[in-house]
């Protein structure tokens, strides 16, 4: 959990297999109200590329990305 | 449904009329031979399932526009006005339809219901009437393909979390990178999926043939043909054709993805390097003794699931055949000829649609879960991450008890 950034929803998408990190990320952060954070976990070393260019795509943004040895953190704010 | 969108479906239909395409839609001669031919239909024998009732809404749409006995006598010759109701069918259609092809084979013609539903599949996606999911994936995809900046400097420092995997399982050269990435004047250029399952295996068997290779930045899978957008899958494809330009590299090995296997084979003819799969470069190490694998470590019995794309629709058959051999003694096939094998019933984008297609999925391929378990075997083998997923869901469901493996791990595990 960072710091200074509240999740408002934790989602743990590690090791799942292709496409189930974005499908799933793409359907919670419809669970959470405009403005609402997600944090999303995951360990596989594409998710650092198909985040950013997910969010890109689905017009939500990344606040902040922690990468700790083989985990990534992404929180996430729902813009639309 | 507006003139001006009927216009604008018929425009795409039409770009869709190349000569095989129309031959198919004219030549269903109603035999019926591959009413038994498709798995959803022998599964859940509803009419709306055999192949040829599927391309029958496709057909009549042609007759009325593209005909002239249709254009003239509309209520002649079994047209079909191109209206919403005929969108939700042709949704219904194409998305119960994996194009696995099975339904070709059986063909007295050779039809292709899966090319049929890619007209279907193009006119739900100029309707915006197609699975949103599927339009997103391919979407990230492209933008990847458009902001390598972004992700690269993230992208190669979880890779490098990843080495110390591949080392501990076959170690490398004093000074050789245990993933290269980005490597000008590599061989191999190899095209992985997201996880790490589908990286690690395949490093190491690559490190263990002492292989000249380089990881793409890129995943390998074309959400672009599951989502029947012939530009996006252009977009997605160019990514890795103008990397493997750019590093030179003399082949392009696609990771366990059939549809990504099959698209890249299919559409980068024409390229300065050749396609191939991962199972046909274990095949080869193993042929050429740069790999040697323990045999009969595995226990019971092992089948093997052809995945459509890599099979049927690839021509990829005897090397994973080889490579069990080269594993076990007691390997059994599940379907007396490969090319007739049943698909898994997760293709065509099915998979990727998650847990809103699991019922589907699950009813809709109870006959491939018969004939796995007709087998007896422990361990189920298959060279492609959708059918992997696939026949992880209908091995808890139907409650199959065995171990569904990837090929590619099962040789890493397996080197002397
Ligand atoms: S391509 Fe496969 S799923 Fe589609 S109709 Fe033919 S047999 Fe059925
Ligand atoms: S087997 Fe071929 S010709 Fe016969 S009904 Fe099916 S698609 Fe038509």
């Amino acid at each position: 959990m960072s710091d200074d950034i509240k999740a408002d929803k934790v989602m743990d998408l590690k090791g799942l297999p292709c496409p189930m990190p974005v499908v799933k990320i793409s359907k919670g952060i419809k669970e959470v109200a405009v403005g609402q954070v997600v944090e999303a976990v995951t360990s596989d070393p594409g998710a650092l590329a198909d985040f950013p260019a997910w969010a890109k795509t689905s017009g939500n943004e990344i606040m902040k990305t922690e990468q700790e040895g083989k985990i990534t953190r992404f929180f996430i704010r729902r813009v639309k | 449904m507006d003139d001006t969108t009927r216009d604008e479906l018929l425009r795409l239909f039409e770009s869709k009329l190349k000569r095989a395409a129309k031959l198919y839609l004219e030549t269903c001669s109603r035999c019926g031979v591959c009413v038994s031919a498709c798995h959803v239909y022998a599964s859940m024998p509803q009419a709306k399932y055999i192949a040829a009732y599927r391309a029958e809404i496709v057909r009549r749409i042609y007759k009325r526009y593209f005909t002239k006995k249709g254009r003239f006598w509309k209520s002649l010759g079994e047209s079909k006005e191109l209206s919403e109701l005929a969108l939700s069918e042709l949704y219904e259609a194409a998305y119960s339809c994996t194009g696995c092809r099975r339904c070709m084979v059986f063909c007295p013609f050779g039809i292709d219901t899966q090319l049929i539903m890619s007209i279907a599949k193009l006119l739900l996606i100029g309707a915006h009437a197609e699975p949103e999911i599927l339009s997103l994936l391919a979407d990230t995809s492209v933008a990847k393909g458009e902001s390598l900046e972004i992700f690269r400097e993230g992208f190669l420092e979880s890779i490098k979390t990843l080495e110390n995997e591949v080392v501990e399982r076959w170690r490398v050269e004093a000074g050789q990178t245990p993933i290269p990435v980005d490597q000008k004047g590599a061989d191999l250029l190899y095209v992985a999926l997201a996880g790490a399952h589908s990286i690690v295996p395949a490093a190491v068997v690559f490190n263990a043939a002492k292989e000249n290779w380089t990881l793409s930045f890129f995943e390998a899978v074309n959400f672009g043909a599951f989502v029947g957008d012939p530009v996006k899958t252009r977009q997605i494809l160019d990514r890795i054709v103008n990397e493997a330009r750019r590093l030179g590299v003399k082949e392009v090995v696609i990771c366990e993805c059939g549809t990504a296997f099959r698209v890249m084979k299919s559409m980068a003819k024409n390229e300065p390097f050749k396609v191939s799969s991962i199972t046909e470069v274990h095949a080869r190490y193993i042929r050429e003794g740069r790999i040697k694998l323990r045999k009969n470590t595995l226990e019971g019995t092992v089948t093997y699931h052809d995945p459509c794309q890599l099979a049927r629709n690839g021509g990829v058959m005897d090397e994973p055949r080889f490579i069990l051999r080269a594993l076990t003694d007691d390997f059994a096939e599940m379907s007396p000829d490969p090319v007739m094998n049943w698909c898994c019933g997760g293709g065509g984008g099915l998979v990727a649609m998650g847990e809103d297609t699991l019922d589907f999925r699950m009813k809709s391929a109870s006959v491939k879960a018969d004939q796995v378990k007709k087998t007896g075997a422990k361990i189920l083998a298959t060279a492609c991450e959708n059918c992997h997923t696939q026949l992880s869901n209908l091995n808890d469901h139907y409650q199959m008890g065995v171990d569904v493996r990837f090929l590619s791990s099962m040789v890493a595990d397996a080197l002397e």
